[in-house]
C-alpha cells in the first residue's frame, strides 16, 4: 500500500496489484477505475461485491484479489460490508485477533444495484454510520445483463430496454446527491481517465473513517458501443463536455475538483457512442441533443 | 440451574445469552421482535458481550449474519414469516457459505392473507436451503435447542446454518417454567467459536463465496451441502446425548410418546404436538392404543428413525400446519417418500389443519385417530382432510356478508 | 441429425452465424435447435454456438459432443484447449476454418483425419469493426457444405436474423454469406448426417460414491491470491500493440495505469512492459500513448513471424 501523498501522476503506482486475466470486456472503464483503486487501497481489504459484471472478477478457482473478497447479492452488499465490520470490530475489541489481522471493508457495486435495488441497503449503512468505502463502477445501464437501462442511465441513451428513436426517456438519477444528502464523511465521483484526480480522491478517502462514497463513470465498449481502445478517450471527453463533474464532499461542502473551462459541446462525448448514434443519423435531433446540451449548461451555471 | 417461567422468546434470548454470541444482526417483527428487545438490552448493560446491529431489512440482516460468520464470530439473529421470506434469498445463499450461526425463525401464517398467527408455511419455504431445521414445541426446548444448533452447525463434519423453530403466539407469547443452565454448564457444552479456518484475515486473504460457471463444479458444492446435512443426522443423535448427559433433557430427533404398542399414531411438529400428547391420554384412557411421533429435526430428515419407529404401526395421521396449494400437507409427503416401499408400511392419512393459529380442538384429535384406523382397517387412505367445522363456516359466511355490504357501500356492486 | 458447432469470439457474430444456418434449414424443412452457449467470457473471449437439424423432432439437447461440422471463425482459437475447437472430432468431421493459410498445412498442424475447408474470404476481416460479418460468411459457408440449402433459403435466412441491424448491415451481411456459398460449390454436401447415440455396447459412466468433504475444501471459497494469472486473457487478443522503445519517452506511469488489465507493468529500467500472456488487446494504450510510440499489429502476423523465427 502507497502512504505517500500523491502530487503528480509520476507519484502513481507502477506495479499493479490487480491480478490480470479477469473476464472482464476488453477495455472495460470499471476494470480500469478498479484496478486504478486498489493499487491505493492496497490488499488489506475486503472486497464485498454486489451483483453486476463484476460479480465474474472471482470464477472459482480464479480470483484477481490479493487481498479478500465476499459475493453476496444484488441488493445487500452494504449489509455484508456490515457484517463484516462488526465482526472484525468484535474480534479486535475482545483481543480475538492482533490488530495487523484487520481489514478494511470495501463495497463493490455496479450502477444496476447502487441506482436501485441496493439503496435502501446502502441508506441503511450510511445511516449506521458503517465505516466503508462504497465503489460503485457506474456504466449506466444493466450491462451484465446486456444493457438495459437503469437509474443511471442518461437521457436519450439507447439501451436494450430503450431501443426507440428517443432513447431511455428518464434522466440519469443523481446518486451522488442521495448519497450526500446522508451527510456521509466522504463523497466523490471518479473516472479512470482521470488518473490523478482519483488518486488524490481515494488517499483522501482512505484516510476516513466512515460511509464514504466512490462513484466512477465507467466507459462501457459493450454497452455504449464504441471500439475498446477509445475507453480513456471518452472518458476524458465526459469531463471535458462537463457530462461527468468531477468533484467531492467534505465536511458538508461539494467543491469540484475539475471546472472544464472552456467546455466542450456535449455532443463531441455523444457522438463517440453507439448508444446516441440516433442522435447524429439519420438526421440530426437537434431538439434532443439541444435539451442534453442545455442540462450540461444549467447545472455548470450553478456552479460557476 | 434455576426454573423460572419465560416465554418463547425470551427462551430463545436465553439460548443466545448462554452461547455467548458475539453478533446479533437484527430487524423487528411480530412475534420475533422481544427476543432481539432482549438482547438488546443484555448487550446495553454488559450482561452480554458483543453487538446488536439493526438493519433495514431481513434481507440485509441474513446478508450481515452470514458475512459475520465468514468472518468468523459466533452469530444469531431471529424472524419470522414475511421476514424469513424477504430474506430467503440469502437464507439460500449463505447456506452454501458453509458459515455456522443460528436463526430463530418465530412461526406466523404467511400472506395473502396477511395474518399474525402461527404455522409452518414460512419455514418449510426454507426447508430446501440447506439449513438445518430443529422444531420446538415448550420454551424449554426452544432455549436448548439454541445450544443444540450451535453445537450442530460448527461441528466440523456439519458446518451449516441452522433454524431454530418456535410457534409465534403458543410459544413466543406463552410462559412456561424454563430451567435455565448455569453459564458455566452451558460453556462446557458448547466450547468458543472455532472458525475453521473460514475467515476474514489480513494475513489470511481469501475470496469467499465465489461464482461458479458450469454444472460440475456447481453440483460439487450442492452435493456437498447436501452432504454435510446428511452428516449432521449421526451427529446430532451425538451431541443430545451430550446434551442429555449435561442437562438431564434428552431431545431426539423423533419424539416419541406412547407410541410403543400404538396401532395409530398421529405425526407431526411445533408446539400444537402437546396437544396431540393430551389427546393421546384421553385416547389411551378410553382404551385406544394411540401415540405420537413428533418431528424435531425437520432437516436433515431422519427417514430411517422413523422407519424404525414406524414398523408394525398401522396407521398415520398425519397433521399438517401448513399446506403446498395444490399438493396438499408437506409432512406428509416427506413421510410418505420416507416409508416407500417398506414392507407393512402404516397407512397415511393426510390432515391439514393449524393454519394461521387456528386451533385444533381434542374432539379433532379423536377424530383424526378413528378415521385413520378405519381407513388402516379398510386399506384405502381417506382423501385429505382440511380441518374446518360448519360452526367455522357459518361464522366466515357472516364476516363475508359484513365484507359485502362494505363493498356496495364503497361504490363497488350493483 | 445434422450436429453443427461453431467457435469465435465473443463479438463475432457466432449467435447470428447459428441463427442464420438454424433459420435456412428451418426454411427447408428441417426441424432445427440452435443456441449460444454464454460463459463469464466478454467480446473477444472464445465462445461457441451450435445448431441441430434434423427431418424428425429432435429430442437431443445442449452442447454437442460429436459434430459433423466445425466452423472455426478464429483461427487462433485451435490452439487454446478451453475452446475447446477440436472436441470430439473424428475422420468424418469437416473442419471449415477462417485462415490465409491452406488446408494441407492446417490438417499437418492439426494432425487432423477429416476434410478441411477454408472459410472463402478469410483473412480479410482483420478491422475489428467488420468482425461482425464473420457470422454471416461462416453460416453461408456452412450451408453449402451440408447441401440441403438453397441459395434463396439462406439468403431469405440472413434477412430474418440480420434485420434488425438496419438495411446496409442486412445487405452487406447476405451478399458475404451468399459470396461464401458461391465460393464453395466444390464442397458442396461434404457433410454427413451423423448417427443417433448406440444404446448398445456404450461405456458405462464411472459415477463416484461422494463423500462430504471439510467445508474448508467444499465451500466456493478460494485461498489464494490473483490465481487470475492463471487465465491466458492474451488468447483473447486479434491486435497486439507493440512498444517502439526507440520512441518510448518512459513516460510510463500513463500507459501502465491506464491498462485497464493490469498488463502493463513497469520494469526496474522504467520501461513499460507488457504482459502479452493477459493483454486482451483492447488497445486503450495505443491510444493514450503521448509520443505514439505503441502500434497495434494483427495477432496473427505476429505470431507468424515468431513461428517462422522459431
Amino acid at each position: 500500500m502507497s502512504e505517500h501523498v500523491i502530487q503528480r501522476m509520476k507519484d502513481l503506482p507502477s506495479t499493479h496489484l490487480l491480478g490480470s486475466g479477469t473476464p472482464m470486456c476488453a477495455g472495460c472503464g470499471g476494470l480500469g477505475a478498479l484496478h486504478e483503486i486498489y493499487d491505493l487501497l492496497g490488499t488489506r481489504t475486503v472486497f464485498v461485491n454486489a451483483a453486476g459484471c463484476m460479480t465474474l472478477l472471482s470464477v472459482y478457482p480464479f480470483t484477481p484479489f490479493r487481498g479478500s473478497w465476499l459475493y453476496t447479492a444484488m441488493a445487500s452488499a452494504p449489509a455484508g460490508a456490515q457484517g463484516v465490520r462488526d465482526a472484525l470490530d468484535i474480534l479486535l475489541e475482545h483481543k480475538r485477533i492482533p490488530p495487523e489481522d484487520d481489514l478494511s471493508t470495501v463495497v463493490l457495486t455496479g450502477d444496476g444495484a447502487a441506482y436501485g435495488m441496493g439503496l435502501s441497503a446502502t441508506s441503511g449503512a450510511i445511516e449506521r454510520g458503517l465505516d466503508f468505502l462504497y465503489l460503485c463502477y457506474d456504466n449506466e445501464g444493466y450491462g451484465n445483463t446486456g444493457q438495459q437501462f437503469s437509474g443511471a442511465t442518461p437521457h436519450a441513451a439507447r439501451t436494450s430496454t430503450s431501443a426507440g428513436a428517443r432513447g431511455y426517456s428518464g434522466e440519469k438519477k443523481d446518486l451522488f446527491s442521495i448519497w450526500t444528502a446522508h451527510r456521509p464523511v466522504y463523497a466523490a465521483t471518479v473516472i479512470g481517465a482521470e488518473p490523478l484526480d482519483l488518486a488524490k480522491k481515494i488517499e483522501k478517502a482512505k484516510r476516513l473513517t466512515g460511509p464514504r462514497l466512490v462513484l466512477a463513470l465507467a466507459p462501457c465498449p459493450t454497452g455504449w458501443d464504441f471500439d475498446p481502445q477509445q475507453t480513456v478517450e471518452i472518458g476524458r471527453l465526459a469531463v471535458r463536455t462537463g457530462i461527468w463533474p468531477l468533484k467531492e464532499y467534505l465536511d458538508g461542502k461539494v467543491v469540484h475538483t475539475r471546472v472544464p473551462h472552456p467546455r466542450q459541446p456535449v455532443e463531441d462525448y455523444l457522438k463517440t457512442q453507439g448508444r446516441f448514434r440516433h442522435l447524429f443519423e439519420p438526421a440530426r435531433n437537434e431538439a434532443l441533443l439541444g435539451e442534453i446540451q442545455a442540462r450540461v449548461d444549467a447545472y455548470w451555471a450553478n456552479v460557476e | 440451574m434455576t426454573r423460572v417461567l419465560l416465554t418463547g422468546n425470551g427462551a430463545a434470548a436465553w439460548g443466545a445469552r448462554l452461547a455467548r454470541v458475539d453478533y446479533v444482526p437484527a430487524f423487528p417483527i411480530t412475534p420475533q421482535t422481544e427476543i432481539i428487545e432482549t438482547l438488546a438490552r443484555w448487550y446495553d448493560t454488559g450482561e452480554m458481550r458483543g453487538r446488536l446491529t439493526l438493519l433495514e431489512s431481513e434481507h440485509s440482516m441474513i446478508t450481515a449474519a452470514g458475512a459475520a460468520a465468514a468472518t468468523g464470530v459466533r452469530v444469531f439473529s431471529a424472524t419470522s414469516s414475511q421476514g424469513l421470506l424477504y430474506g430467503m434469498e440469502m437464507i439460500y445463499t449463505v447456506a452454501g457459505w458453509r458459515v455456522p450461526f443460528v436463526l430463530v425463525n418465530v412461526s406466523r401464517g404467511l400472506a395473502s392473507p396477511i395474518t399474525l398467527e402461527s404455522d409452518h408455511n414460512d419455514l418449510l419455504a426454507a426447508r430446501d436451503s440447506g439449513f438445518l431445521a430443529i422444531v420446538c414445541a415448550t420454551c424449554q426446548e426452544v432455549l436448548d435447542s439454541v445450544l443444540l444448533a450451535y453445537r450442530l452447525g460448527e461441528d466440523p463434519r456439519v458446518r451449516l446454518p441452522v433454524i431454530v423453530n418456535l410457534d409465534g403466539f403458543t410459544l413466543s407469547f406463552t410462559r412456561e417454567p424454563v430451567e435455565i443452565p448455569e453459564a458455566a454448564r452451558a460453556a462446557d457444552f458448547l466450547p468458543a467459536f472455532d472458525p475453521q479456518g473460514i475467515s476474514f484475515r489480513a494475513s489470511q486473504p481469501s475470496s469467499q463465496a465465489v461464482a461458479v460457471l458450469g454444472g460440475t463444479p456447481y453440483s460439487y458444492f450442492r452435493y456437498e451441502t447436501h452432504l454435510a446435512a446428511l452428516n449432521a443426522l449421526p451427529v446430532y443423535d451425538e451431541i443430545a446425548g451430550a446434551f442429555e448427559q449435561c442437562f438431564g433433557r434428552a431431545h431426539p430427533a423423533v419424539e416419541t410418546y406412547r407410541a410403543d404398542d400404538a396401532d395409530v399414531v398421529f405425526f407431526m411438529m411445533g408446539a400444537f404436538a402437546t396437544k396431540a400428547k393430551a389427546a393421546v391420554d384421553g385416547l389411551r384412557e378410553a382404551g385406544e392404543r394411540v401415540g405420537l411421533l413428533r418431528l424435531r429435526l425437520l432437516r436433515p430428515f431422519p427417514e430411517a428413525r422413523l422407519r424404525a419407529l414406524l414398523a408394525g404401526t398401522r396407521g398415520v395421521a398425519v397433521i399438517d400446519q401448513n399446506l403446498s396449494n395444490g399438493k396438499g400437507g408437506v409432512l406428509h409427503t416427506e413421510l410418505a417418500s420416507a416409508l416407500y416401499g417398506m414392507r407393512d408400511a402404516p397407512l397415511l392419512a393426510s390432515f391439514v389443519g393449524g393454519l394461521g393459529g387456528r386451533d385444533i380442538g381434542a374432539e379433532e384429535f379423536y377424530e383424526m385417530a378413528a378415521v385413520t384406523r378405519r381407513a388402516a382397517q379398510g386399506g384405502v387412505a381417506p382423501a385429505p382432510r382440511l380441518l374446518y367445522t360448519a360452526t367455522e363456516l357459518r361464522e366466515m359466511r357472516k364476516l363475508q356478508a359484513v365484507a359485502a355490504v362494505e363493498r356496495l357501500e364503497t361504490g363497488g356492486g350493483q | 441429425m445434422y450436429r453443427i458447432r461453431f467457435h469465435g469470439r465473443g463479438g463475432q457474430g457466432m449467435k447470428t452465424a447459428s441463427r442464420i444456418l438454424g433459420s435456412a434449414f428451418f426454411r427447408e424443412g428441417y426441424e432445427v435447435q440452435d443456441a449460444p452457449r454464454y460463459g463469464a467470457e466478454r467480446r473477444g473471449a472464445p465462445i461457441f454456438a451450435y445448431v441441430r437439424a434434423a427431418q424428425r423432432p429432435i429430442h437431443e439437447r445442449g452442447g454437442i459432443a460429436q459434430p459433423d461440422l466445425v466452423v472455426v471463425a478464429d483461427e487462433t482459437l485451435t490452439p487454446i484447449p478451453a475452446a475447446g475447437v477440436l472436441a470430439g472430432v473424428s475422420a468424418r468431421t469437416v473442419l471449415l476454418i477462417n485462415s490465409a493459410e491452406s488446408e494441407d498445412a492446417w490438417k499437418a498442424r492439426l494432425n487432423y483425419a477429416g476434410r478441411i475447408v477454408r472459410l472463402p474470404g478469410g483473412g480479410e476481416t482483420r478491422e475489428r469493426a467488420e468482425t461482425a460479418t464473420i457470422g454471416a460468411i461462416c453460416a453461408g459457408a456452412a450451408a453449402r457444405l451440408v447441401g440441403r440449402i438453397s441459395r434463396e433459403a439462406l439468403a431469405l435466412a440472413v434477412d430474418d436474423e440480420i434485420a434488425a441491424l438496419g438495411r446496409e448491415a442486412a445487405e452487406k451481411s447476405r451478399e458475404r454469406a451468399l459470396a461464401a456459398f458461391d465460393a464453395l460449390d466444390f464442397a458442396e454436401g461434404c457433410v454427413m448426417e451423423g448417427e443417433a447415440h448406440d444404446a448398445r455396447g456404450y461405456a458405462a459412466p464411472e459415477w463416484v460414491e461422494l463423500a462430504a468433504e471439510a467445508a474448508l475444501a467444499a465451500a466456493p471459497d478460494i485461498r489464494a491470491v490473483a490465481t487470475s494469472v492463471e487465465v491466458r486473457t492474451g488468447l483473447w487478443r486479434t491486435l497486439r500493440p507493440v512498444i517502439d522503445y526507440d520512441h518510448c519517452k518512459g513516460c510510463s506511469w500513463v500507459c501502465s495505469t491506464l491498462c485497464p488489465d493490469s498488463a502493463i507493468q513497469v520494469d526496474a529500467e522504467g520501461a513499460p512492459r507488457i504482459d502479452y500472456d493477459h493483454c486482451k488487446g483492447c488497445l486503450v494504450c495505443v491510444a493514450v500513448c503521448p509520443p505514439h510510440a505503441i502500434r497495434a499489429l494483427p495477432e496473427k502476423d505476429v505470431q507468424q513471424a515468431q513461428e517462422a523465427t522459431a
